[in-house]
C-alpha cells in the first residue's frame, strides 16, 4: 500500500465531462471485431462469409501462438469479412440473430480462481483470446503466456480525458471485478498493484476493498493516472524485466467470463466531449464490439467534430459509422476547427487555453473547463531541445534527449534513457505543450519498434 | 480580412508542389501564418493542442526586447545631441535623432538576415522559422550607433550563414547567430567596433562638449594607472558628468545601442521570466558567477601591495554588474535555448562559467575591455560538453534508481 504525490504533468480541464450515469444501450444490429487492433497477432481465419456463429465461437487465431485464438462478441451469420492492403484481414462484421447461441467455457467460482494454477488461468485466457486484455511491457504488446511477470499492474484511474473511471463502470459487476483480480494473481509469483486515484467523487467499495491486490494511490495532474507513471514509482522495469499491465475496466470483462463460462455481451463505455450533445455526455452500456452509426447519430451535436476511440490526448480518430473497439473504453468526440485569425500572435490570448504563460488567459483567467478543437494552433517547426517536456513527465527520464536519440535511430542511447518504462501514450502531453508541434507519440513508437527489432 | 484571405487563396496553387513558383513556397508560408493564424488541425494523437507555437515564444522575446530598443534609440540620440552640444533638444529630438542612427541599421539587418534565411528555406525546403526575428533584432543591439551599414550587411550574413545554416539550420547551431555576427564585425573591422571613438554619434562638423573622450566606462577602467583608486577615476570621466553607479546603471551614455541600460534589460528579464521563455537558472547563475569572480579579483587586489595589481582588479562587483553588457548578455543572448546549455544542471554550471569568463576576460586580458561576448561564445562551443556530462550522469541516477527496486540476491 502506498501513496505518491505526483507534481509534474498537467490536467487538461476539457469541457463535455461524461456524467456519472450509466444508461443502457443495447440495440446495436451487428457488432465487428478488427484484427489489426492486436498488434503482433497474424490472424488466419477459420470462418468465412455466411457462416453462422455462437457468441463465443472461434473467429480467427494467432499465425504464431496457434493457441491464442479470437471469437465473436456476438451471436449470429457473418456478414463480411473486410481486407485491407495485402489481404490483411481488417474487420470481421456480425449480424446479430435474435436467439444468440452460446460457446460455453470452463466456469469457476471466484474462490475457485485462487486454487487455479497458472496454465489452466492461461489456457481459458488463450482460448478465448482475452489474454489480449493483458498487455506486456516493454512495448506494449499481448502478454506473452511462456514469461513469467515480475508484477501486474491493473489501472484504475483515468486522468486524461476522458476515459471510462472504474468507480462508475464497476457498478453491478462489483463481483466480477473481484474474481477478474482474482485471475490476475494466478498469473505472477510477484504482486498484483491495484492503482488508484486518491480521490474520487463516485468512490466504490469494490474498488477500494478490492482483494488480492495491493492497492496504491497516486495523486497529481495527468499523466499520474498512466500506467508506466505507476509501474516507474513502484516497480521499474530495468532492461530484461517483464510487467504486465490491464485496465480496471477489462479486469471486469476477464471476471465476468471466468465467472459466467461465457464471453460477456456488454461493456460500459463513457461517451464526453462537446462534440456530443450535453445531455448524452454519459456512461452506457453498450454491446461489444456494437455498431456506433446509430448510437452516434442521435448523440453527436450539430457541430461538425472529430469522434476518437479512446481519450481526447491518446486516442485513436475513428468513423462515426465504426463499431466499439475490443480495447475502447470511451468515445470522445471534439470540435473540428479549421478557422483563421488576423495576426494571431498579436492577440493577447485571453480566450486560449495555454499551459504556458504566454497567453492572458493564464494569468487572469480561472475557467472551470475549455472548449478545446482539433485546431494545432500553429505549425510545424524544427525542434529545439528547452527541457519544456520534462515538466510533463513525472519520471526519471530527459524527454528532449530521450526524443532526439529516437528520431536519430540510436537504441542504445534510447534504452538507457528509459524508453523501456514509456508507452507512446506517455508523451501525449509532451506533444500537447510543444511549441514546434512534433509527433512526439510518433517518434517513440517508431523508437520503442526499433528496440524490439534489434533486440535488447 | 476576407479579401486578404481570398488573395492568399488566390495565390496558393502557385506555389504548392506542381505550381509555377513552388519553390516560394516557404516565403508564401512564412506570409500566410504571419497574416493569419494556420488551418492545420493535429494528425494523429494527441487531437488538441497547446495554443502556443514558435510564433508566440519568439514574439515573446521580442516584447521583451523592446525596452533595450526604445531605450537604445532615445540614448543614441540624447548622446549625439550632447556630446554636440546641439542647445535646445527635447526628449522628442532626442528620439529623432536616435530614429535617425539607429533605425537603419535595424532595417539593414532584418533585410539582409531575412534573404539568406529565406534563400536557405527554399534550397532546403524548410519553412523560415521566428527565431530569426529574434537574432535580427539582436544584433544591432549589440553595435555602436556609428556603424557602417554596409558592415551591418556582412555582419548580419556571416551570423547567420555561418553561425546558423551551415551547422544545419535552427536548432543546430552550436554558437548564437547574433553573437557571431558581432564576433565577426570585431575581429574583421576593429576600427568600427572598438576604440574610443565609435561609441558616440559625432556631427561632422560639430562643436564637441569639454572633456569628452568617449571612452566608455570599461575602458576608463582599463586605462586606469595601477596605483589610482579606481572609483574616483569613474566619478570624474566622460566630460565630468562621472560613471557614478546609478550612471552606469540607468545607462545614458556612449556605448552600443540596446546594451548599456540596466532598467531596460531588467524589464526584459522580468518579461522573459514571467513568460516562461527565457531560463532563470542561466541569468541568476551567471550573476553568481560574476560575484565570484569579481570578489576573487578583488581579494587578488588587496593581497598585495597597493598599485602591484591593474586598477581592474579592484573594480567592484556592482560596477562589474552593470557595465558593459553584462545584464543584456546575460539576459538576451546567454539564454538562446539552441545554443545554450539544455539541462537544468548544466545550465547552472554554463551561466556561472559565463559570469566567471566575463571577470576574468575583462581584468585578465589586456587587449579587450570587454569580455561578455567571448564569454558567451566560448560558453555555447562548451555547452554541449556540459550537457554530455549531465546526461551521463542522469543515466548512471537512472541506473541507480532501477537498482533499488531489485530484490538482493
Amino acid at each position: 500500500m502506498g501513496s505518491y504525490k505526483i507534481r509534474k504533468g498537467l490536467d487538461l480541464k476539457l469541457k463535455g465531462a461524461p456524467m456519472p450515469a450509466v444508461a443502457n444501450n443495447l440495440d446495436a444490429k451487428f457488432v465487428s471485431i478488427y484484427p489489426p487492433e492486436f498488434t503482433g497477432v497474424k490472424p488466419r481465419l477459420v470462418v468465412k462469409e455466411g457462416d453462422p456463429v455462437k457468441r463465443g465461437g472461434m473467429l480467427f487465431y494467432d499465425k504464431r501462438n496457434e493457441q491464442l485464438k479470437f471469437r465473436a462478441p456476438a451471436g449470429g451469420k457473418i456478414d463480411a469479412i473486410k481486407l485491407g492492403p495485402r489481404r490483411v484481414v481488417t474487420e470481421i462484421s456480425i449480424e446479430i440473430s435474435g436467439d444468440e447461441e452460446l460457446e460455453s467455457f470452463n466456469q469457476y467460482s471466484a474462490e475457485d480462481i485462487l486454487a487455479l494454477p497458472r496454465e489452466e488461468v492461461l489456457d481459458q485466457l488463450l482460448e478465448t483470446g482475452y489474454l489480449a486484455y493483458l498487455l506486456q511491457r516493454p512495448f506494449s504488446k499481448i502478454a506473452d503466456p511462456e514469461v513469467l511477470p515480475k508484477s501486474i499492474f491493473v489501472n484504475g484511474m483515468n486522468t486524461a480525458p476522458f476515459q471510462a473511471d472504474i468507480h462508475i463502470a464497476v457498478a453491478g459487476d462489483e463481483a466480477a471485478f473481484q474474481a477478474g483480480l482474482n485471475v490476475l494473481s494466478r498469473l505472477t509469483n510477484g504482486k498484483v498493484h491495484l492503482c488508484l486515484a486518491e480521490h474520487s467523487s463516485h468512490a466504490s467499495p469494490a474498488v477500494l476493498n478490492a482483494k488480492n491486490v495491493e492497492s496504491h494511490s497516486f495523486s497529481g495532474p495527468h499523466p499520474a493516472g498512466n500506467t508506466s507513471v505507476h509501474i516507474h514509482h513502484i516497480d521499474p522495469i530495468a532492461p530484461g524485466d517483464n510487467v504486465w499491465t490491464a485496465r480496471a475496466v477489462d479486469v471486469i470483462q476477464i471476471g465476468k467470463l471466468f465467472l459466467e463460462g461465457v464471453l460477456p455481451a456488454t461493456k460500459v463505455v463513457a461517451v464526453g466531449g462537446t462534440g456530443i450533445r450535453e445531455t448524452s455526455r454519459q456512461y452506457y452500456r453498450i454491446r461489444v464490439g456494437g455498431g456506433l452509426e446509430h448510437f452516434l447519430e442521435e448523440r453527436l451535436s450539430e457541430v461538425p467534430a472529430r469522434i476518437i476511440s479512446g481519450d481526447a490526448l491518446g486516442g485513436t480518430q475513428i468513423g462515426s459509422d465504426e463499431r466499439l473497439r475490443f480495447y475502447q473504453s470511451s468515445i470522445t468526440a471534439i470540435p473540428k476547427n479549421r478557422e483563421r485569425h488576423l495576426l494571431g500572435w498579436l492577440s493577447p490570448g485571453w480566450g486560449q487555453f495555454s499551459a504556458s504563460r504566454l497567453f492572458l488567459s493564464t494569468w487572469f483567467r480561472r475557467v472551470e473547463a475549455w472548449d478545446l478543437n482539433t485546431n494545432l494552433n500553429g505549425s510545424h517547426r524544427t525542434m529545439v531541445i528547452t527541457g519544456i517536456y520534462d515538466k510533463y513527465l513525472p519520471m526519471k527520464i530527459m524527454v528532449d534527449y530521450l526524443v532526439r536519440a529516437a528520431l536519430a535511430h540510436d537504441t542504445d542511447e534510447t534504452v538507457k534513457l528509459g524508453i523501456l518504462e514509456t508507452d507512446p501514450e506517455d508523451f501525449a502531453l509532451c506533444s500537447y505543450v510543444c511549441p514546434s508541434k512534433m509527433d512526439i507519440m510518433s517518434i517513440i513508437r517508431k523508437g520503442l519498434t526499433e528496440v524490439e527489432e534489434e533486440g535488447l | 480580412m476576407k479579401l486578404l484571405l481570398d488573395q492568399l487563396e488566390k495565390v496558393k496553387p502557385l506555389v504548392q508542389p506542381g505550381g509555377k513558383l513552388e519553390k516560394l513556397y516557404p516565403l508564401y508560408e512564412a506570409t500566410d501564418t504571419f497574416l493569419f493564424t494556420p488551418a492545420d488541425e493535429t494528425g494523429s494523437a494527441p487531437h488538441v493542442r497547446d495554443a502556443r507555437d514558435m510564433k508566440r515564444t519568439m514574439i515573446t522575446v521580442l516584447i521583451a526586447m523592446i525596452p533595450c530598443v526604445l531605450f537604445g534609440i532615445w540614448k543614441s540620440g540624447h548622446q549625439h545631441n550632447v556630446v554636440n552640444q546641439i542647445a535646445g533638444t527635447t526628449f522628442l529630438d532626442d528620439l529623432i535623432q536616435g530614429s535617425l542612427l539607429v533605425v537603419p541599421i535595424i532595417i539593414v539587418s532584418y533585410a539582409v538576415g531575412g534573404a539568406w534565411e529565406t534563400l536557405f528555406a527554399v534550397v532546403r525546403k524548410h519553412e523560415i522559422n521566428e527565431g530569426f526575428l529574434v537574432t535580427g533584432m539582436l544584433f544591432p543591439l549589440t553595435l555602436p550607433p556609428t556603424i557602417p551599414l554596409w558592415q551591418v550587411a556582412v555582419g548580419i550574413s556571416f551570423g547567420v550563414v555561418i553561425g546558423k545554416e551551415v551547422f544545419g539550420g535552427t536548432g543546430f547551431n552550436v554558437l548564437n547567430p547574433a553573437l557571431t555576427a558581432r564576433a565577426f564585425i570585431f575581429f574583421s573591422f576593429p576600427k568600427a567596433i572598438t576604440g574610443d571613438e565609435v561609441w558616440t554619434s559625432v556631427a561632422a562638423d560639430g562643436q564637441l562638449i569639454e572633456g569628452f573622450s568617449g571612452a566608455t566606462p570599461l575602458a576608463v577602467v582599463a586605462q586606469n594607472p595601477e596605483s589610482v583608486d579606481i572609483l574616483n577615476t569613474l566619478q570624474t570621466a566622460d566630460y565630468g558628468e562621472g560613471f557614478t553607479w546609478m550612471r552606469l546603471f540607468m545607462g545614458d551614455f556612449g556605448g552600443s545601442i540596446g546594451e548599456s541600460s540596466g532598467p531596460a534589460c531588467l524589464i526584459g528579464a522580468a518579461i522573459l521570466i514571467l513568460a516562461g521563455v527565457g531560463s532563470w537558472r542561466i541569468m541568476l547563475s551567471s550573476v553568481v558567477g560574476l560575484a565570484a569572480g569579481a570578489f576573487l579579483m578583488n581579494a587578488v587586489a588587496a593581497s598585495g601591495e597597493p598599485g602591484e595589481f591593474i586598477a581592474f582588479t579592484q573594480l567592484p562587483f556592482h560596477y562589474h554588474l552593470v557595465t558593459g553588457g553584462f545584464l543584456f548578455g546575460a539576459i538576451f543572448m546567454a539564454t538562446d535555448p539552441v545554443s545554450g546549455a539544455a539541462t537544468n544542471k548544466g545550465k547552472w554550471i554554463y551561466g556561472f562559467m559565463i559570469g566567471l569568463l566575463i571577470v576574468l576576460i575583462r581584468v585578465a586580458n589586456p587587449a579587450y575591455p570587454e569580455g561578455v561576448m567571448l564569454a558567451i561564445l566560448f560558453m555555447n562551443v562548451m555547452a554541449p560538453l556540459i550537457d554530455h556530462f549531465v546526461l551521463q550522469a542522469h543515466i548512471r541516477s537512472r541506473e541507480h534508481y532501477l537498482r533499488k527496486f531489485k530484490p538482493h540476491d
